[in-house]
């Protein structure tokens, strides 16, 4: 494999291992993952706690390197990049949804997702107007100029999805995105998330063990030691 | 954008960055104050000698100012008087024949200098008259004599008894007057009190058998600003006397106390190591909290990477942080600082406790602030700077960290 773009592909993972030194104990979290992942997919890597899902976002995500193995993104072996070009590359391609939310709680739900594309360089007037019509439409836009301990949970992630998409990434990788959301709330996101996947094309990654989130992805992934065990399209 | 989000990372711990900030107020006033204080007090030492004594310009003989002998007076005071008497600037000058001899009461002598003077024309210039706590200043009749409160005391003498004054004359012989106390003075220095006595200049001309000789010219210019105008035009004009090429030296005051003068110049020099003092006791300060401040915020920093925030966005957030706080401590540091300044540069400090030293330094008891822009703005400036330069190492803290263990951390 040569890693270029076919443009079918947005991640190739080949032979990624992940070893820990815990007190200089090695530990392998992730044992020869190949793994690919396609534009339009709406994928999640599930697993017990433990069994790799971070791990493997992360490497995904190039915010952490694979002790051996290769990542490509868009084509591009993210091992040849320096700090700068993967932090580019993060903010170009790639659009991060966390359990925690993690939102600045400085900034507005709007100056949250505008912060993303102010980093792109983009205009104040259009990132403006573009962060309203994301919030618009993820059913928050009276929420705009509220800070995050203004608001619940749900309403929280529901801003982070909006910074996460808002510079149009080619892929978007949501760490447990339900994992600190009631049942309800979760279903919503998760429809939500399906909505833009559907209509809008985005490529989603999940990790998680929620049931709900299992139920809905087209393709899931079971993780266990490391190791992807199943590998399958969700009916 | 960014410097909004630094701004309100400013204000999320309002107590820290007050803390910050308070320091560097604290170290703007102690730069300011002390600058302020230190150069009113040599101010005040200088301006103190020139008004009792020296005067802003002086003519003598060439060679006077390094050997003040009667040797070296004037012989013919005539012609420079003539030039001083014609120059529209000056606003006074006053002439002296000054002798270094001694003083002596029944019980005690001890060697001044005995300064012969126009009482009239110095009371113009020197501000000798106004510090008589007893008696009366000179009226100009022969044989009266000024001495100070601690000469009178070491002499055992008061209003109205007798001294005896004597010096050497021009040809060796000692010459003597025996003159009656009229006055007694107590200046702002103890050791001019203690080296000064005044007598009319009839008496020391008498005493010295002098003939009409001059010591110095004392002048004073109508504007102090035009002192170097002054002084360059008398000196042209002594110089265009006949036969006076190379006769007479004609001094400012610069000239005249080169140890105060060198002493104010010094100090501007350890004022910037008092700067450079307070600067490395507040380095330190903002290291520790500008640190402490982004490692609050390690999970946050590791958020701003993992959606893309460049290292040197990171880097200038921080720096644009430092320097938020900078600019308010050190412009509230200043404001404070020039309003106590002000304030106490009409109302003066009071430092009457300290009296007896201030008095030996030539200074009162009371000390008016003098802050002068074009020093304090250099030396104000370093705290600034130091605070940019304390935020570096928390700023490249923030820059190093990993994204994946950064956002682990909680």
């Amino acid at each position: 494999m040569d890693g270029k773009n076919t443009n079918t592909e947005i991640v190739r993972v080949e032979n990624v291992r992940k070893v820990y030194h815990d007190n200089g104990v090695p530990v392998d979290a992730l044992r020869g993952i190949n793994l690919t992942v396609s534009p339009g997919d709406f994928s999640v890597i599930a697993g017990p706690s433990g069994s790799g899902k971070t791990t493997l976002l992360n490497i995904v995500g190039t915010l952490d390197k694979p002790t051996e193995g290769k990542v490509y993104l868009d084509g591009e072996d993210v091992a040849s990049k320096t700090r700068r070009e993967l932090a580019d590359m993060r903010l170009r391609k790639i659009g991060f949804v966390f359990q925690a939310y993690n939102l600045n709680p400085v900034l507005s739900a709007l100056e949250n997702v505008e912060f993303t594309m102010m980093l792109r360089g983009i205009d104040a007037g259009k990132r403006k107007r573009k962060s309203l019509a994301l919030l618009e439409e993820l059913g928050i836009g009276e929420l705009a100029n509220k800070r995050p301990n203004e608001m619940s949970g749900g309403q929280q992630q529901r801003v982070a999805i909006a910074r996460a998409i808002s510079n149009e990434p080619r892929l978007v990788l949501a760490d447990e995105p339900t994992a600190n959301l009631d049942s309800e709330t979760a279903v919503k996101l998760l429809e939500l998330m399906e909505r833009l996947n559907h209509e809008d094309g985005i490529t989603f990654v999940f990790s998680s063990h929620d049931p709900q989130v299992i139920e809905r992805a087209h393709r899931l992934l079971i993780l266990k030691d490391g190791q992807i065990v199943t590998d399958k399209v969700n009916k | 954008m960014i410097g909004r989000i630094a701004w309100r990372n400013i204000l999320r711990n309002k107590r820290r960055s007050l803390i910050l900030i308070t320091s560097i107020v604290v170290g703007v006033l102690a730069l300011v104050l002390t600058e302020g204080f230190a150069t009113g007090m040599l101010h005040q030492m200088l301006s103190n000698q020139i008004s009792a004594d020296a005067g802003y310009i002086q003519i003598h003989k060439k060679g006077y100012q390094s050997d003040p002998t009667l040797e070296n007076a004037m012989t013919n005071p005539g012609p420079v008087r003539e030039i001083l008497t014609k120059e529209r600037a000056i606003l006074n000058y006053s002439e002296r024949l000054r002798v270094f001899g001694l003083v002596s009461s029944p019980y005690n002598s001890y060697g001044v200098s005995i300064v012969g003077i126009v009482p009239s024309a110095e009371k113009k210039i020197t501000t000798i008259s106004q510090y008589i706590t007893k008696g009366s200043y000179l009226s100009g009749e022969p044989g009266q004599i000024l001495l100070s409160t601690s000469m009178a005391d070491k002499l055992k003498v008061g209003l109205g008894d007798k001294v005896v004054i004597m010096a050497s004359q021009i040809d060796g012989s000692v010459g003597s007057e025996a003159c009656r106390v009229s006055g007694i003075f107590e200046t702002f220095n103890s050791g001019f009190d203690q080296s000064h006595v005044y007598i009319p200049i009839q008496t020391a001309d008498q005493m010295l058998n002098a003939d009409g000789l001059v010591s110095e010219f004392v002048v004073n210019p109508k504007n102090t600003r035009d002192q170097a105008a002054v002084e360059s035009r008398v000196r042209d004009d002594i110089a265009g006397l006949p036969g006076a090429a190379g006769e007479y030296e004609v001094l400012s005051y610069e000239q005249m106390l080169p140890l105060l003068v060198a002493q104010l110049v010094l100090y501007r020099q350890a004022l910037y190591l008092i700067a450079g003092i307070i600067a490395v006791a507040l380095i330190f300060g903002i290291i520790d909290t500008m640190l402490m401040s982004v490692m609050e915020r390690t999970h946050e920093f590791g958020v701003s990477m993992a959606i893309g925030m460049s290292n040197r966005k990171i880097f200038t957030m921080v720096m644009i942080e430092a320097l938020y706080l900078a600019v308010i401590g050190t412009a509230i540091g200043l404001a404070g600082s020039y309003g106590a300044s002000l304030s106490l540069s009409r109302t003066g400090w009071d430092l009457s406790m300290f009296s007896a030293s201030l008095k030996s330094l030539g200074v009162g008891s009371i000390i008016y602030p003098v802050l002068e822009t074009s020093y304090v703005v250099p030396t104000v400036l370093v705290i600034p700077v130091v605070t940019l330069l304390g935020a570096v190492y928390p700023a490249l803290k923030a820059v190093r960290l990993q994204p994946v263990e950064a956002i682990r951390a909680t």
